[in-house]
């Protein structure tokens, strides 16, 4: 039910056909899990909470450090040595003081993984490895959860929607588990890829437009190029091959 | 069969600068091979030593996926292949 508060916070969205009061009304109704609170969790955080999206659930074991601070628009220079996710809770909340934020410091297992985004309408894969995108990935497929996947590397990034049961998902497209470690990026690449995620989100949530479902969107801000590959189901996929 | 193999920017510098590579087979695995002949820098980019394509490769053929079995997919006069990085930074 929204107030005129709401009415006026979201006017502009409002506007939009394809969201209007009905779309407004889903999206205060929306509980988003959050993976990472880092580059691409804090314009994904930001940009839901400024929509109205009703609950926000954000987990990140992580610390501010000074060299976070490129990118990471969530937390400031007060917020070095702070979790992220108790940095990231004061931001929104500032913000958005509607948005219900459960904000935790937890570490993603492959034991608490499914406890973790139960219950969520939509889960955002904003991590920074690719073991724990997997583990995520799998838990969006045992729960049904359409999952917003987005990745970056300097100056490159992409986004993908996993549609469980439906489209490609993560384990379609990933061969291996190659080593996590400290990676080069502009802070405006993961701005316009979690913009992007947020997009989806937001349109997941609505039922506005079609979806990055089955499609890699691949950006290379170098080149500043767009670019799209076909994503299949594969039978043999080690995560959603046996459904 | 005249296939295009198009490189990642990180792997330009290995193939005289070159976005692209003209090569010739009749699958990915033959086409990889002639760009391998052509600029042999590429190998220990793309394969490990036991030979095995790197976990962080991924390969498009005309805009799609070639996962799994990448280098078995036939290929016919005029295709596109895409030589990719893995990216897994947020």
């Amino acid at each position: 039910m929204l107030t005129e508060y709401d009415r006026e916070r979201y006017d502009r969205q409002i506007m939009i056909p394809e969201i209007g009061e009905a779309g407004q009304a889903r999206l205060q109704k929306a509980v988003v899990f959050i993976a990472g609170a880092g580059g691409l969790g804090s314009p994904v955080a930001l940009y839901l909470a400024a929509a109205g999206v009703g609950t926000l659930r954000i987990v990140d074991n992580d610390t501010v450090t000074l060299s976070n601070l490129n990118r990471q628009i969530l937390h400031g220079d007060r917020d070095v040595g702070r979790d992220k996710a108790a940095s990231a809770e004061a931001t929104l909340a500032r913000l958005n003081p509607e948005v219900q934020l459960q904000c935790s410091a937890e570490t993603i297992t492959a034991a608490n993984v499914v406890d973790l985004v139960r219950g969520s309408d939509l889960i955002v894969d904003a991590l920074d490895n690719i073991e724990t995108r997997l583990m995520l990935n799998q838990a969006a497929l045992n729960l049904q959860i359409p999952m917003i996947h987005g990745a970056v590397d300097g100056f490159d990034g992409r986004v993908m929607v996993v549609l469980p049961g439906k489209t490609a998902c993560l384990g379609c497209l990933v061969r291996g588990k190659p080593q996590a470690g400290k990676f080069p990026v502009l802070g405006a690449t993961p701005a316009v890829i979690g913009a992007i995620q947020a997009t989806e989100t937001v349109k997941a949530i609505t039922g506005a437009g079609r979806l990055l479902a089955g499609r890699l969107l691949r950006y290379d801000g170098l080149a500043l190029e767009f670019s799209e590959f076909k994503i299949n189901r594969h039978p043999q996929c080690p995560d959603c091959g046996r459904e | 069969m005249a296939v295009n193999i198009n490189l990642h920017k990180t792997h330009r510098e290995y193939a005289g600068g070159r976005e692209a590579v003209a090569v010739t087979g009749t699958t990915v695995g033959a086409c990889i091979d002639d760009l391998l002949r052509q600029y042999p820098g590429l190998r220990e980019r793309l394969f490990d030593k036991k030979g095995t394509l790197r976990n962080f490769i991924e390969i498009y053929l005309n805009n799609e996926s070639a996962y799994p079995d990448e280098l078995k997919k036939v290929t016919q006069d005029g295709d596109e292949i895409h030589i990719v990085i893995l990216l897994a930074g947020g």
